[in-house]
């Protein structure tokens, strides 16, 4: 420096050192910082940054196919459109939720409520919004997401189920929606996942369900793809074929819709417990479930007065009346307690303990043996003979048939049918047992309350002469590697019948149908029907009266008929129960529409139609309940 | 005016690392922008590469005038540069929220003239401090400094600019420290700012700049909104560990993540392809950029020039460690671009004349 005072030279050259010096710093600390935040902290950095251009984008497996037993196809797979919203790319929520609802006319608080339900999965799952766009809507969030103003909402094609016959065999087959809260909780499932909610869905829902994939794809700053970086293709569920026979499932139902009764058909095949056919009446589109049930429908399904969600065959559960005989009998021959010569004296009734019990035929029956008190559903042959074996000894041979109990059906939920013992009844409702009370349960009533099922299964056990089964749904299953025979769970378990104790029953079952009984109504001529009518009582006599304000629909009996044939080497058993049909026999010509359909298809003819009957005057079954109706 | 001895008293290795810088920048600008979708921004590292040859253009004629005579000149350039300033207020152009540009018909291009202020600012202050010959800088004197520093940061500030303005004060205080201001005055003045800066807090600073400084305290407040920037510059910079994900392979910069990547953040997209490494090199580039123009300070022929060359020097250094802190999310987003390898023709052209001033000095450090 050539001016300046010498002072003033060297207060500037420290000055600069000073500044050097700071500036110095100021770099190593920088250096330092990137030191860090680069090599010592790289990995954390560089999952975040793949986190940003990472997708995961699940590909929902298709759910195993369903077919009948003679491969015809009962549930399949369609594509539906999904759309959802990717609440990591959207950059405004709210803005996103409104535009999704304006462009595809969904309310605007049915899509908060989806997102807000889901707001705990992580951020890079896509939440469905919507589950199964119409290509309408799928066209309006197509055409909007090009003006880049929707970069968090995906449009994804998924295999969604179908169910080619709406609601026929909807029950046994059941329903898929979406996972809820408690299931998730309970299994290592995903949010989102669809899962079988009733029936087969739900039973066999882990085979079925298969391997969902994962398609990994690399994304910019709005979303979207710029290329994919790998994907593994889902696994297809498991196929089931199934023990039921679409022709007889279709019959069965056919019956109760032209008869117009609600009700239940359970139809097996006695000689492996097979179930060939298992309606319940009325029945709802399973179709409506699979992408996401809309209020309305859902609303309306749970408020029908006709219950059409319960499961009436394995759920319901109801008197058997007079059906119930057959297990009073065979405890009395097999305790050796009567003959099938036993005879006993209808003269309208009988007294026992201080009591009438009425027959349902005034007039009597006069004398009968074991067979004809069968086949004219003889009350006082029962009563006596009931209250001659006693309650132990009924409980242990309606466990024995298979009538008590659950019968062990492959599918979810079933109901355990009661057949009271005196334990039973002390620890229900603390009430010692009353001799009486056999009485009542000699014919079917009183305590007595089971599902068509388990009176199924307790006619396939007396057609196959003791052999109880476990009723089963399942033939075969491919798990993509060819079909394999699904082994029964037992081969039958329970002590053969006597061969006099099975000829007496298929005797006087036989008579029912084909002699002077009240099942006249399923003969078969070639075919040798074996069966039983029954009507369950829906309120006694007094609460009729207190009954007031119901229709009279909803004050009649209900009807069963439970069946097998031929009567020789039975190949098909089962029953019908008819809501509110009044008597047995009304049950029985559905149960023959079932049989002949059986019998034709098997033979390979064509199938029978039917003809809608003559309607049941509703006036006369008013009367009919006011009057002396007593079970069959 | 251009003789051997000039040629041969320019700083070559300062011109070197200056243009490497340069051709650093470009190359990260046709990084982040060379395939991008629309033509025009896929052009952008050759506007940058014109706007190279127009700032060598200036670094010449920087260097070709003696710096005292350009003194001389000081308040005239000044006053010129102040009513370009009023100019633009008024008829600028509008480009992102600011109205800070005029059209320069020549060129097809638009200038940011609040960039050559400094320059003026440090020609017109370091002639002001120079003829102060008492011992130590006298308060009338570092007011007047203030003063004028003052008018062209409030114009700046209401374009509004608050990054620009504010390189305009390590120019004051670079100058003013190295002409001998007390230490104690600098300490009043921090005392000042300590108090004053709740009142600023509340009345100054604008809601949008409040929000700045909060969200970079807690930037997760609000990762996708305030808070975005600043987690994907330090996540940029994070990825790119020791060496680098490659040229043209970060996906943080490729994939837009990172926003204003060719300009502002450039450093970001530098250090997620080239790692630490990279950063290093750049860094060490930087430093002995500074290193050799303080070297020049000490050996300038007289006061002027060193307090010219501090000067510019202190902008320039602000805004480099400013721009880098940003860019790695340690200080709060503000639009200051990275000199010499920012993306942006008026902040290049600035940069490479104000080196012309300070090679100006250097080459003339013998000179009567």
């Amino acid at each position: 420096m050539v001016t300046g005072t010498a002072d003033g030279r060297r207060r500037t050259s420290l000055r600069l050192t000073v500044f050097s010096v700071v500036v110095s710093v100021c770099f190593g600390a920088l250096g330092v910082s990137f030191w860090y935040i680069q090599v010592l902290n790289n990995q954390t950095y560089r999952e975040m940054a793949e986190a940003n251009t990472e997708r995961r984008l699940p590909l929902r497996a298709p759910r195993g196919i369903l077919f009948d037993r003679k491969d015809r196809v009962l549930v399949e797979n369609r594509d539906a459109y999904t759309i959802s919203i990717l609440r990591e790319h959207s950059e405004n929520l709210e803005q996103t939720m409104q535009l999704v609802a304006a462009a595809t006319g969904v309310a605007e608080s049915r899509v908060r409520d989806t997102v807000a339900r889901h707001m705990s999965t992580p951020r890079y799952q896509p939440i469905v919004v919507i589950e199964d766009a119409s290509l309408a809507q799928v066209a309006a969030v197509l055409a909007r997401r090009l003006d880049r103003e929707l970069p968090g909402v995906v449009v994804q094609r998924v295999p969604t189920r179908r169910y080619p016959s709406g609601g026929l065999a909807a029950h046994l087959l059941g329903y898929v929606s979406e996972i809820s809260e408690a299931q998730m909780a309970s299994g290592k499932l995903a949010s989102g996942s669809m899962v079988g909610q009733s029936g087969i869905e739900k039973a066999y829902n882990k085979p079925l369900m298969g391997t969902d994939g994962e398609r990994r794809v690399m994304v910019n700053n709005v979303g979207r793809e710029i290329t994919a970086l790998a994907e593994l293709p889902p696994v297809e569920g498991h196929r089931i074929r199934l023990t039921i026979d679409y022709d007889l499932q279709q019959a069965a139902e056919d019956a109760f819709r032209v008869s117009g009764y609600s009700g239940a058909a359970v139809v097996l095949d006695p000689r492996n417990g097979e179930i060939l056919a298992l309606a319940s009446v009325p029945s709802y589109d399973p179709n409506a479930f699979a992408a996401g049930i809309d209020p309305a429908t859902w609303k309306q399904l749970t408020s029908d007065r006709l219950r059409p969600l319960q499961n009436r065959a394995t759920q319901g559960r109801y008197s058997p009346g007079s059906t119930f005989k057959v297990v009073v009998a065979t405890a009395a021959l097999e305790e050796g307690i009567i003959t099938p010569d036993f005879k006993v004296t209808c003269h309208g009734g009988a007294i026992f303990f201080n009591r009438f019990f009425q027959c349902h035929l005034k007039s009597g029956h006069g004398t009968v043996d074991l067979r004809h008190a069968i086949e004219q559903s003889c009350n006082t042959y029962f009563y006596t003979v009931g209250n001659m074996v006693g309650i132990d000894k009924i409980h242990k041979w309606a466990e024995v048939l298979g009538l008590a109990g659950k019968t062990g059906i492959d599918l979810p939920n079933e109901a355990e049918s009661i057949v009271p013992s005196p334990q039973w009844k002390r620890a229900r409702t603390g009430e010692r047992w009353y001799s009486g009370d056999t009485i009542s349960v000699a014919i079917g009533q009183g305590l007595v309350s089971v599902t068509p099922l388990a009176l199924a299964l307790t006619y396939a056990t007396v057609a196959n002469g003791g052999h109880r089964m476990t009723p089963r749904m399942v033939r075969a299953v491919d798990d993509g590697s060819g079909w394999k025979t699904v082994p029964p769970a037992d081969a039958g378990v329970g002590p053969a019948l006597k061969p006099e104790t099975v000829a007496a029953l298929h005797d006087g079952l036989y008579l029912v149908v084909n002699g002077n009984g009240t099942g006249g109504r399923a003969r078969l001529i070639g075919y040798d029907v074996a069966g039983k009518t029954g009507t369950a009582q829906v309120i006694s006599l007094q609460g009729a009266r207190q009954a007031a304000g119901r229709t009279d629909m909803d004050l009649r009996d209900h009807g069963w008929f439970a069946f097998f044939a031929p009567r020789d080497n039975p190949e098909v058993a089962g029953v019908v129960f008819a809501e509110h049909a009044l008597h047995g026999s009304y049950a029985a010509p559905l149960a023959r529409h079932i049989i002949e359909t059986y019998f034709a298809s098997k033979a390979g003819r064509p199938l029978p139609v039917l003809a809608p009957p003559a309607p049941v005057p509703v006036k006369a079954a008013a009367q009919g309940v006011a009057g002396q109706d007593r079970p069959h | 005016m251009f003789d051997r001895r000039f040629y041969l008293h320019l700083d070559w290795p300062l011109v070197a690392a200056m243009y490497a810088l340069c051709v650093v920048g470009v190359l990260m600008i046709y990084s982040t922008t060379g395939d991008a979708a629309s033509a025009a921004k896929a052009r952008l590292f050759l506007v940058q590469i014109y706007a190279i040859l127009i700032g060598t253009a200036a670094f010449v004629i920087c260097l070709s005038v003696d710096y005292r005579s350009l003194a001389d000149r000081a308040h005239v350039l000044y006053a010129i540069l102040i009513g370009i300033l009023v100019y633009v207020l008024v008829f600028g152009v509008v480009r992102g929220g600011g109205r800070r540009w005029i059209p320069l018909p020549l060129f097809n291009l638009q200038l940011q003239p609040s960039e050559f202020v400094k320059l003026a600012l440090a020609i017109l202050l370091a002639r002001l401090f120079a003829a102060n010959q008492t011992r130590l800088l006298s308060t009338g004197n570092l007011l007047a400094g203030g003063l004028l520093t003052g008018v062209p940061l409030l114009l700046i500030m209401a374009q509004p600019d608050l990054g620009t303005a504010l390189t305009l004060v390590p120019v004051l205080l670079g100058i003013a420290y190295l002409a001998g201001m007390r230490l104690r005055v600098a300490g009043v003045l921090l005392a000042l700012a300590i108090v004053t800066a709740p009142i600023v807090w509340n009345y100054g600073l604008k809601d949008y700049q409040k929000a700045r400084v909060v969200t970079f305290l807690d930037p997760w407040r609000d990762p996708r909104g305030k808070g975005y920037q600043q987690i994907q510059a330090q996540i940029t910079v994070g990825a790119g560990g020791l060496w680098g994900q490659g040229f043209r392979k970060g996906t943080q910069g490729q994939l837009s993540f990172l926003p204003v990547s060719h300009n502002d953040f450039i450093f970001s997209v530098l250090a997620e392809e080239h790692g630490f490494v990279g950063v290093l090199g750049v860094l060490g580039l930087y430093l002995f950029i500074v290193a050799r123009s303080l070297d020049t300070a000490r050996r300038a022929r007289d006061r002027l020039g060193t307090y010219l060359v501090v000067g510019v020097l202190s902008s320039f250094t602000f805004q480099v460690l400013y721009n880098i802190s940003m860019s790695a999310g340690l200080a709060p987003v503000k639009g200051l671009p990275l000199p010499l390898m920012s993306y942006g023709g008026s902040s290049l052209i600035a940069t490479l004349a104000g080196f012309g001033l300070i090679l100006n000095v250097r080459m003339r450090r013998f000179t009567n």
